[in-house]
């Protein structure tokens, strides 16, 4: 080993440490730069030997700290030619067009990510909001019959999201433009999220909105609405429990004309009980026998099944799909698609 | 009953179910009801009545023969809620007016129903 190289070898090295000091000792830097510039650093094609590192100079307080960053920083150094390039780069300083570009790509990309979850959490909020404590303030048990005549209970909403809208058939104007809508609406959910949604028109006028009635009114708006009647105390409560203002007189003689005062919002409902162990299909609907409530689970549409959403009349129809869509697409749980 | 066959649509005989009630209007009576309304009101807007119940006399002066056509296709309870509810738009639309001049800007559409906590919005 020669004592040229040694020399070369502390050089390189100790520019090395310089570099990832502070600027102050630059001058001492170019001081060292000026002796070995016009050669190419000779070591920096190849690792330095073993052998090297026992030879001389002689150990320094920050040897051992020399010694990693030799190995350590290997195949940077190989980057720069010589050291000029190498003092060029600090020249330049942290910033490249490269990490400008990074910069504002992770920056847009977390503007629309913090947008995306605001507004999760909004839809969470109402969602939360709208369910009470223990009970759901929104909803409940029923036992009605559907445009068949056929009983249909609340049961029969399960493992689906359910638009709940009520209304009666001899509605002058404000019913049929709703059901129009709900139509629209219906067709652009499906669209969107699959058959997860079943729409629901309970009347609000048991006495004129026979089964046979309901099933001619609402054929003309979809298919797939399902139209619930019951007697007059059945409607009643099923009134009372979605929170629909009810002033259907119970009295009425067939063939008189009134009109029935009632509440008009699309209700959101979320019935959609997932068994004890989540992600597993329930094979019919309804389940024969009682089922586990997963409790605190992170579905935030309640598992119990009850109210998520009120929308009213100044939602348009494409407004009103992408709320209930954006409902369905925060679900987490199993969904009935057939 | 010549005439029935010229209007198929027309209200005064409504079909009973095998279950016993009257089958609703369907699309197209409701069309031709809303169609002799806005008629009828049309009538009302050129003689500046607004509230046929009310100025009934004057109503049945200027636009008896639409009154009559709006009573054949519509059933007694729409005729009287469309009446009502014209006078009840004409006010709605005045306070609004008023309110917008006064300053008041509109809710933007589909804005959700205040749920509790959050009055801050």
């Amino acid at each position: 080993m020669s004592r040229t190289a040694s020399v070369r070898w502390a050089t390189a090295s100790v520019v090395r440490t310089l570099r990832n000091e502070l600027p102050t000792t630059r001058i001492a830097s170019r001081a060292f730069q000026s002796k070995s510039a016009p050669s190419p650093c000779p070591h920096s094609a190849s690792p330095q030997p073993l052998s090297q590192r026992t030879l001389p100079p002689a150990p320094r307080p920050q040897h051992l700290h020399l010694r990693d960053r030799h190995f350590s920083s290997t195949a940077r150094s190989q980057k720069y030619k010589t050291v000029e390039q190498a003092e060029s780069r600090y020249r330049s300083g942290p910033f490249s067009w490269a990490a400008g570009v990074l910069f504002l790509l992770s920056g847009a990309g977390l503007i629309v990510y913090f947008r995306y979850e605001k507004a999760r959490m909004e839809r969470k909020r109402i969602a939360e909001a709208t369910k009470g404590i223990g009970k759901p303030k929104v909803g409940g048990s029923f036992k009605l019959v559907d445009q068949d005549g056929r009983p249909f209970a609340d049961e029969r909403l399960r493992g689906k999201y359910a638009l709940v809208y009520f209304g009666f058939t001899h509605c002058p104007d404000i019913c049929p433009e709703e059901l129009d809508k709900m139509a629209i609406m219906i067709d652009k959910v499906k669209e969107t999220s699959g058959n997860v949604m079943r729409p629901i028109f309970i009347t609000c006028d048991p006495a004129r909105d026979t089964p046979e009635v309901l099933k001619r009114y609402l054929r003309e708006f979809h298919p797939d609405i399902i139209g619930l009647t019951g007697t007059w105390e059945d409607i009643k409560s099923v009134c009372k429990a979605y929170r629909v203002y009810f002033s259907t007189p119970a009295d009425v003689k067939p063939g008189q004309d009134y009109l029935v005062d009632h509440s008009i919002y699309f209700y959101l409902m979320g019935k959609l009980r997932t068994s004890g162990t989540p992600g597993v299909n329930h094979p019919s609907w309804p389940p024969p026998g009682p089922i586990v409530e997963s409790k605190g689970s992170r579905l935030h549409a309640d598992p119990e099944g009850d109210f998520v959403e009120a929308i009213g009349r100044n939602f348009s129809p494409d407004q009103a799909a992408r709320v209930i869509n954006n409902h369905i697409k925060d679900w987490r749980g199993t969904l009935d698609k057939n | 009953m010549g005439w029935f066959s010229s209007e198929p649509q027309a209200p005064a005989a409504p079909q009973a179910s095998s279950d016993g009630a009257f089958i609703a209007p369907d699309r197209t009576s409701r069309a031709a009801c809303w169609e002799s309304r806005d008629a009828f009101f049309q009538c009302l807007d050129r003689n500046n009545i607004l509230d046929a119940v009310k100025d009934k006399q004057l109503a049945d002066q200027h636009c008896g023969k639409e009154d009559v056509e709006f009573g054949k296709n519509c059933a007694s309870s729409w005729v009287q809620y469309f009446k009502k509810r014209r006078v009840v738009e004409y006010k709605k639309d005045q306070t609004l007016k008023q309110l917008q001049a006064e300053g008041a800007k509109p809710l933007p559409e589909g804005v959700a129903l205040p749920g509790p906590g959050s009055g801050a919005r």
